[in-house]
């Protein structure tokens, strides 16, 4: 498949729940050494509403369905992570404005302003143990892959990699910068999230879309 | 040092639906609390002046629900545990402080609150609400060294602020007047907090840090990060004695200051623990020829059952101490 459709976005959303779901204590176990242990359950929480919201959404368009996904995560989770996680979703919105399917170089684009979007708003740059050190990464990776088959593929394991890298990193963003060294020695629960929902999409586009 | 794991609650996902319903209930004859998680005034102000609203992140009660009322704010939103609340809610928030004189969001220096009245801000824009700002707060000395105050955190110092601000909104003042008023409280308080033990987080119920039975961590924020400093427990005078000079320097206090004095307990500590340290601490305020206009011992914002306190300074001049005494009337600050 080479393109996406309002019914496939739909899927990938039910499949990021999903994987969020299952992690729920993994990432409450990551988010109790640099946070306050809570991570998983907001964010499961949050993205199972985004689920049941598109679900019954009136007139489920690409950017109806990018929105509704943008609003749960803000409101449901609320605090630092709803804010940025809710800011990758919500600045892609007026790109899928008037789109019915997205091509690669699409999907680039949206990715890429989601970026541009998580780094504006939590001023944080690649290495300072956020989301960012899994997403960027990622974003890069997709961009360099010739079809959506082999760029899922590779940002799926560039989020991974950034991902464990967290765990060397001392924070300089977030709640666990004020932990200094003691930071070290745990992998970033919101990079973690970020890799979760790659793999996801990766293990979804594999399984139905090949 | 164990942590109470069992907490006197319901479903997780309820509970701060239930606190809310039953806050609400405990004094509905000035309160009103409406859907978004809003805890409102049962009277709104008078139209023409400032609205007052905050979001905040539940778990510090009383703040921040105990400080709607006359003289305080005009609305509060409730968020989840420790996570300030989202747009959604605080744009109803807005409307609902709304009173034709602006409104002003107070934000708590803490990356949630920040980026949610910001992006509350950017909808404000989008659905044409134009007479709205915002204004950074902080005073935890340990969070960032001086020179660079703007990056440190909000903690309960920051009650002297609420209460004066409430103050002034009460009378004639603008939008522009009541975010420089809320300013310069916030310029002249610092504080300081240590912490003896965690708190269970009543979502997972799990300890939200690890600390040791013979220590004490110097510098904890309102959220039960881990602040900078860990050591081995202190008795009363010596904690205060640690405490007290790097906060004077700080700001400076001078010979010759008046300030207000908060002692917030942050959970479990005792009354009796708090006169005790407010007992050396007056003496050390003394001896630097520093006077206190009014001291304030108690809750006043928590970390769920964290034992511990913070200290806080607020210099005041003549405007701020007429703003003190004025009149106020929420749930957990009552002053005629």
């Amino acid at each position: 498949m080479n393109s996406i459709g309002e019914a496939e976005l739909r899927e990938l959303i039910v499949a990021l729940s999903g994987r969020v779901a299952a992690a729920r204590d993994l990432l409450n176990r990551l988010d109790a050494a640099l946070g306050d242990g809570d991570h998983g359950t907001s964010v499961s929480v949050a993205f199972a509403v985004a689920v049941e919201d598109i679900r019954t959404l009136d007139e489920p368009s690409l950017s109806a369905i990018w929105l509704t996904t943008a609003k749960a995560l803000m409101n449901r989770m609320g605090g630092a992570s709803g804010a940025i996680f809710g800011t990758f979703f919500l600045r892609g919105v007026t790109l899928l404005h008037d789109r019915d399917r997205l091509g690669k170089a699409e999907m680039q684009a949206l990715l890429q302003a989601g970026l541009d979007g998580v780094k504006a708003r939590g001023k944080a740059k690649l290495g300072d143990k956020t989301m960012v050190d899994a997403l960027e990464p990622a974003v890069v990776a997709f961009a360099e892959a010739d079809d959506y088959d082999s760029a899922w593929r590779s940002a799926a394991a560039a989020a991974r990699a950034g991902t464990e890298a967290t765990k060397g990193l001392v924070a300089r963003q977030g709640r666990a910068r004020f932990l200094g060294q003691r930071a070290v020695g745990h992998i970033d629960p919101g990079a973690m999230t970020a890799a979760l929902m790659f793999e996801a999409i990766d293990d979804y586009w594999r399984a139905n879309c090949r | 040092m164990a942590v109470r794991e069992h907490k006197l609650i319901n479903n997780p996902e309820n509970l701060i639906d239930e606190m809310l319903e039953g806050f609400c209930a405990a004094y509905a004859d000035i309160l009103l609390c409406g859907d978004n998680r809003l805890v409102m005034r049962a009277e709104p102000k008078v139209a023409g002046k400032v609205g007052l609203l905050m979001g905040s992140g539940s778990g510090h009660e009383p703040a921040m629900l105990g400080w709607v009322g006359e003289g305080l704010f005009d609305v509060v939103v409730a968020g989840e545990v420790f996570a300030a609340p989202g747009p959604e809610n605080m744009l109803a928030g807005v409307r609902a402080a709304d009173r034709g004189g602006g409104v002003l969001i107070c934000v708590s220096h803490h990356a949630g609150d920040l980026l949610n009245a910001e992006l509350t801000l950017e909808f404000c824009e989008i659905e044409g609400i134009d007479d709205v700002d915002m204004v950074l707060l902080y005073d935890d000395i340990s969070s960032a060294p001086k020179g660079r105050e703007a990056e440190r955190r909000g903690t309960a110092g920051l009650f002297s602020v609420w209460k004066m601000l409430g103050a002034f909104c009460e009378g004639d003042a603008d939008l522009a007047a009541a975010k420089a008023l809320a300013e310069k409280v916030r310029d002249n308080t610092r504080s300081l907090a240590v912490s003896l033990s965690s708190c269970a987080s009543p979502m997972t119920g799990e300890a939200m840090f690890e600390m040791g039975a013979d220590e004490m961590e110097i510098g904890m924020g309102l959220h039960g990060e881990l602040g900078m400093g860990r050591q081995k427990a202190l008795g009363a005078d010596a904690t205060i004695d640690l405490l007290l000079p790097p906060l004077l320097e700080d700001l400076p206090y001078r010979a010759g200051d008046e300030v207000i004095v908060l002692l917030n307990s942050s959970g479990s500590l005792t009354l009796m623990e708090l006169f005790i340290l407010y007992r050396r601490a007056a003496a050390r305020l003394s001896e630097a020829g520093v006077s206190v206009y009014r001291s304030w011992i108690g809750q006043y914002a928590t970390t769920l059952e964290t034992a511990g306190f913070a200290l806080a300074l607020c210099r005041v001049d003549e405007q701020l101490k007429a703003l003190w005494d004025a009149p106020a009337n929420g749930a957990y600050m009552k002053q005629l």
